[in-house]
C-alpha cells in the first residue's frame, strides 16, 4: 500500500513537472512574441524602452541595434575594429551582426515576422519595401534628419509604387558621376582572370592578345603540365569573364537592348558562340567538370594557390589576392592579370542601379538612431570611413583626388580584420571605386581597363521582377532551368551535342513563359527609362 | 419489458461505475496519455490549418492572418506544378530514390541483425553493433563531407586507390556524375541507418523463447534452418511494422533519412538530372522564392500520396500475413 502511494505521488509529481515545463515553454513564446508586438507600434514604445534604457546607460547612450546581413558569404561576421568604433563614437550605435546562412533565411524570416532592427540585404527589396515590414525612409527622414539630402537619381530609382523609398542601394554612382570622377574605377565585382607568370615564362611568355591565344596557352599548360588543371574558376566567376569578350552586352539571367527593345540574355545572337566556346574549353580538357559542383568558393583558391591550376577565374583582384594567399603559404610563384580585353567585340554594359540596402524594420528599438546612423554613413566621413578606414591611420588624402592607402586594398586580412569597407551599409559606386584605386597595382590596371570597355545603362538595371508576382515565378523558374541546362551544355561530348542542348533550352525557356517575360521586360522599360532623362 | 429495462438499466450503471473505477484507477497513466494527445493536437494537427495557402493567393507579407484573409484560387498551384517542364523528371527521380531506398535499406538491417544474433563471441557482437549504429547520429551534412574525402576525383581514397591498383584509368565522378547520384544516396542511406535499425530487429529476435531454438537444434535443425523456421517467423510482426512504417514515410526517405537532406546536399548541377527531387525542387522555386502556397500545394501532394501507400501497405500487411499496424 505504501509502496503504491509512493509509486502514485512519484507519477503526479513527474506530471505536474512535465505540465509546469510546457506551459513555461509556451508562456515564454508569448512574452517573446508581445516584445516584438511592443516595439512594432511607436504608442507602447514605452515597454520596450525600459529594457532599452537599462542597457543604454550600461553603455553610456550606447545604443545596440540588431544587424541581419543578407550575405552568406560576408567576411565580417562582428561588429569590432577601429572603424566599427568609430562609427558608434560618431553615432552612439553599435550594431549586433547576424549573417545569414544561406539565401533562403531572410524570405522565412519576413513570413513569420521574426524581424532585427536593420537588414542590410540585395534581394527580396520589394518584400521589404512594406509599410508593413519596414519604415519608409522619407518618412523618417522629414521626422528625425530633415538635413539628410539624398540626390533625386538615387531616390527616383529607389522609389517602389506607393510613392516611399524604403532604402538607397550602395555601389551606384550616376553616368555624370563616372564621369566626372576619373580615378573612381569600379570596384571588386568586374571578373578577371590570373595565370602563374612563372609558367608563362617557361612557356616562353606566348603572345596573349586574344581569346584564341589564351586556349593556345592552357593547351600548351596542358601539354606540359598534365598534372595541371589549366583553368580553375570560382564557383560565382565561371563564366562572366568570356561572356564579356563574347560582346555579350547581358550577364546570365539580365537583360539585353536592342533598337530599343530589350531581350533575355540566352536571346543574345552571340550566345550560341559563347556556350559553344565554353564546351570546347571542356572538351579539350582545360577546364574540371568538378568545377561546376564546387560546394563552396575556397576550392578554386586551394587549387590556384596550391600550385595545382594554372589561370585561375574570379575578380580583377585575383592576381594580388593570390599573391599574398600564396606568399604567406611560402610559395615561391606568383600571379598576373591577363587583359581585361581579349577581342574586338569585348564590352561592358553596367546596368547596376546598385547592388545592397539597409532597411529599418518595423520591429526596429530606436528608428531615429537608426536614420542617423545611415546619414553618417551617407556623409563625405562616413563614405570615407567606412571605405578606406581611419583618416590619417589608413589613408591620407591625394591632392589629384584620389586616397592613399596604408594598406593593400588586396590584402583580406587587413581589410576584414579592421573591418573596412564592410560597413558600406550606405556607400556609392564612386567612393567604392576611389578606394580601388591604387596606382600601379595589377587591380587598378584591370579596372581601367574594364573601364575604357565599359558603357552604363542603368535603365535596364530597373528591370526588376517583383515579388509574388507572376513574371518573378516565370523568370525564377528559367533562371533555375539555365543554371541546371547550361552545365550541360558546358560538359557536353561534342559541339552538335551542345548545339542541341542550346536549342533546347531555349525551347524550355519559351515553355515556361519567356515570350510572356519579355514582353512585360519591354513595357517596364519603357516606363522606367523616363527617369533616368 | 418493465424487466427488461431495470436490467439494461443496471448494466448501464454497473458499466459506467466500472469504467469510473477503472479510470481512477489508471488515472495517472490517463494524463500521459492525455499530454501526448495535447502535444500532437497544438503541433501535429493545429498546423494543418495551414493546408489551406495551398488553395489561396497568399503572401508572406500579409502574415499569419493572411492565410485566412487571401484570395481563393483553387488548383491553380496544383496545375502549375503539375504542367512544369520537369514534371515528369522530378517525379520519377523522386519515386527512384524512395523506392530503391527502400528495397536496399528494409532489408539490410533484418538481415544484419540475424547474422549479428548468429555471433556467439560477445566482445565482437556488441562492437560491430556499436560502430554499426554510430553513423545514425552524424548528420547528413558531415556525411557528405565525409562522402567528399572518399569519392572526390581529386582526393578521394576510393578513387586514389582504384587508380593505383589499376581497376580503373582515370577518376571515376561519384559524386557529380547523374548516373552514380541513386547508387550513392541510396548507398550513403544504408551505410548511416542500418546499425539504428537493426536494434529493433534485436530487441525482436531476443524475445523469441529460447526453448524453441534448444528444441530445433535436438530435432536437428541447422542454422539456416533455424534462422527460416524460428527467428523469421519470430521477427515478422516487427518486420510487418517497420516496413508498414517505412512505406508510410517512403516519399521522405523512409528509414533511410531524409530524402531532401541527401538531395539538397548531394545534389548540384551536374547531377540534377537525377538528384532534384519533389521537396528539393519546392525549396528552390517555391519556399525559397516565398511561394509558400505553390510550395504547400507540392507538399500536399506528396503527403496525399503517402496517405494512400500508408493505408494501401497497412491493407495489404493485413491481408498477406495477418498483422498490421492498425
Amino acid at each position: 500500500m505504501n509502496r503504491n502511494r509512493m509509486k502514485k505521488f512519484f507519477a503526479v509529481s513527474l506530471t505536474l513537472l512535465m505540465v509546469l515545463a510546457m506551459l513555461a515553454a509556451c508562456s515564454r513564446g508569448n512574452t517573446d512574441g508581445q516584445n516584438a508586438d511592443a516595439g512594432d507600434s511607436a504608442n507602447t514604445s514605452e515597454s520596450s524602452e525600459s529594457t532599452d534604457t537599462g542597457a543604454a546607460s550600461a553603455n553610456q547612450g550606447v545604443e545596440e541595434l540588431t544587424l541581419f546581413i543578407n550575405h552568406s558569404w560576408y567576411p565580417v561576421k562582428e561588429f569590432k575594429g577601429p572603424i566599427a568604433d568609430k562609427i558608434t563614437e560618431k553615432t552612439g550605435v553599435k550594431l549586433k551582426v547576424t549573417v545569414a546562412t544561406d539565401d533562403k533565411q531572410l524570405p522565412l524570416m519576413i513570413a513569420s515576422g521574426d524581424l532585427p532592427d536593420l537588414i542590410f540585404t540585395a534581394t527580396d527589396f520589394d518584400r521589404l519595401a512594406n509599410s508593413n515590414i519596414s519604415y519608409p525612409w522619407n518618412e523618417l527622414i522629414e521626422k528625425y534628419a530633415p538635413d539628410f539630402e539624398i540626390d533625386k537619381t538615387r531616390i527616383a530609382i529607389n522609389t517602389m509604387e506607393d510613392g516611399n523609398f524604403y532604402t538607397i542601394r550602395n555601389a551606384f554612382a550616376t553616368t555624370e558621376e563616372w564621369e566626372a570622377n576619373k580615378y573612381a574605377l569600379g570596384n571588386d565585382g568586374n571578373p578577371g582572370i590570373a595565370v602563374r607568370e612563372d609558367i608563362m615564362n617557361e612557356l616562353g611568355n606566348p603572345p596573349l592578345k586574344t581569346l584564341a591565344d589564351f586556349e593556345n596557352i592552357l593547351g600548351m599548360v596542358k601539354e606540359k603540365y598534365p598534372d595541371m588543371v589549366p583553368l580553375i574558376m570560382d564557383k560565382n566567376w565561371l563564366e562572366q569573364y568570356f561572356i564579356t569578350q563574347f560582346g555579350m552586352e547581358a550577364g546570365i539571367g539580365s537583360w539585353y537592348e536592342n533598337e530599343g527593345k530589350v531581350n533575355y540574355w540566352l536571346k543574345h545572337p552571340k550566345a550560341l558562340d559563347f556556350f559553344k566556346f565554353m564546351n570546347s574549353l571542356h572538351r579539350n580538357g582545360y577546364i574540371l567538370a568538378e568545377n561546376f559542383a564546387h560546394a563552396n568558393d575556397q576550392i578554386d583558391d586551394e587549387y590556384a594557390v596550391g600550385g595545382k591550376a594554372f589561370a585561375h577565374s574570379h575578380t580583377v583582384s585575383i592576381a594580388e589576392r593570390n599573391n599574398i594567399s600564396a606568399k604567406q603559404n611560402g610559395a615561391a610563384y606568383t600571379f598576373k592579370m591577363i587583359p581585361t580585353k581579349l577581342s574586338d567585340d569585348a564590352i561592358k554594359v553596367s546596368t547596376g542601379v546598385g547592388w545592397s540596402g539597409s532597411f529599418i524594420t518595423k520591429k526596429n528599438k530606436n528608428p531615429e538612431k537608426s536614420i542617423k546612423l545611415l546619414q553618417f554613413l551617407a556623409s563625405d566621413e562616413g563614405k570615407k570611413l567606412t571605405m578606406f578606414g581611419v583618416e590619417g591611420e589608413h589613408w591620407t588624402w591625394n591632392e589629384e583626388g584620389y586616397p592613399n592607402l596604408k594598406y593593400s586594398p588586396a590584402d583580406s586580412d587587413f581589410i576584414n580584420g579592421n573591418g573596412i569597407k564592410w560597413w558600406f551599409l550606405y556607400s556609392d559606386a564612386i567612393v567604392e571605386g576611389l578606394w580601388g584605386y591604387v596606382p600601379g597595382t595589377q587591380t587598378t590596371q584591370a579596372l581601367i581597363e574594364t573601364k575604357e570597355i565599359t558603357t552604363y545603362k542603368p535603365e535596364l538595371g530597373m528591370i526588376q521582377v517583383r515579388a509574388d508576382s507572376q513574371e518573378r515565378s516565370i523568370k525564377t523558374k528559367i533562371d533555375e532551368m539555365v543554371t541546371n541546362e547550361k552545365v550541360k551544355i558546358y560538359l557536353a561530348k561534342s559541339e552538335e551535342e551542345a548545339a542541341q542542348l542550346f536549342e533546347n533550352m531555349l525551347k524550355n525557356a519559351d515553355k515556361i513563359g519567356l515570350q510572356k517575360l519579355e514582353d512585360w521586360a519591354n513595357q517596364t522599360y519603357a516606363e522606367k527609362k523616363s527617369l533616368f532623362n | 419489458m418493465n424487466l427488461e429495462t431495470t436490467v439494461s438499466k443496471t448494466l448501464t450503471a454497473r458499466g459506467q461505475t466500472f469504467f469510473w473505477k477503472r479510470f481512477k484507477k489508471q488515472w495517472p497513466l490517463h494524463v500521459f496519455v492525455g499530454l501526448g494527445m495535447v502535444f500532437l493536437l497544438i503541433f501535429a494537427y493545429t498546423p494543418m490549418f495551414g493546408i489551406i495557402m495551398a488553395f489561396k493567393d497568399y503572401t508572406i507579407v500579409t502574415g499569419i492572418q493572411g492565410i485566412f484573409t487571401s484570395n481563393w484560387v483553387g488548383l491553380k498551384y496544383f496545375d502549375e506544378f503539375v504542367n512544369d517542364y520537369r514534371f515528369i523528371e522530378i517525379v520519377r527521380n523522386t519515386l527512384a530514390l524512395s523506392f530503391l531506398k527502400l528495397i536496399f535499406t528494409f532489408p539490410a538491417p533484418i538481415l544484419f541483425a540475424i547474422l549479428l544474433n548468429e555471433v556467439k563471441n560477445m566482445a565482437f557482437k556488441r562492437l560491430v553493433q556499436t560502430v554499426s549504429y554510430l553513423p545514425h547520429f552524424i548528420s547528413w551534412v558531415v556525411v557528405v563531407g565525409i562522402a567528399f574525402s572518399f569519392f572526390s576525383t581529386d582526393i578521394g581514397i576510393v578513387n586514389n586507390l582504384m587508380v593505383k591498383l589499376g581497376i580503373i584509368d582515370k577518376p571515376l565522378d561519384i559524386l557529380i556524375g547523374a548516373n552514380y547520384f541513386w547508387g550513392l544516396a541510396v548507398g550513403s542511406a544504408v551505410w548511416k541507418e542500418m546499425g539504428w535499425w537493426t536494434i529493433i530487429f534485436l530487441a525482436s529476435i531476443a524475445g523469441i523463447n529460447p526453448a524453441l531454438y534448444e528444441a530445433a537444434q535436438i530435432d536437428g535443425a541447422g542454422r539456416l534452418s533455424r534462422i527460416l523456421n524460428i527467428t523469421f517467423p519470430g521477427i515478422k510482426g516487427t518486420i510487418v511494422v517497420v516496413l508498414i512504417l517505412a512505406i508510410g514515410s517512403i516519399i521522405g526517405g523512409g528509414i533511410g533519412g531524409s530524402n531532401f537532406d541527401q538531395a539538397y546536399l548531394l545534389g548540384n548541377d551536374i547531377n540534377n538530372s537525377t538528384s532534384e527531387i519533389v521537396q528539393t525542387y519546392a525549396f528552390k522555386v517555391g519556399l525559397a522564392d516565398g511561394r509558400f502556397s505553390y510550395a504547400a500545394a507540392i507538399d500536399l501532394i506528396q503527403s496525399v500520396i503517402s496517405v494512400i501507400l500508408i493505408f494501401s501497405s497497412n491493407y495489404i500487411a493485413k491481408r498477406v500475413s495477418g498483422s498490421s499496424l492498425f
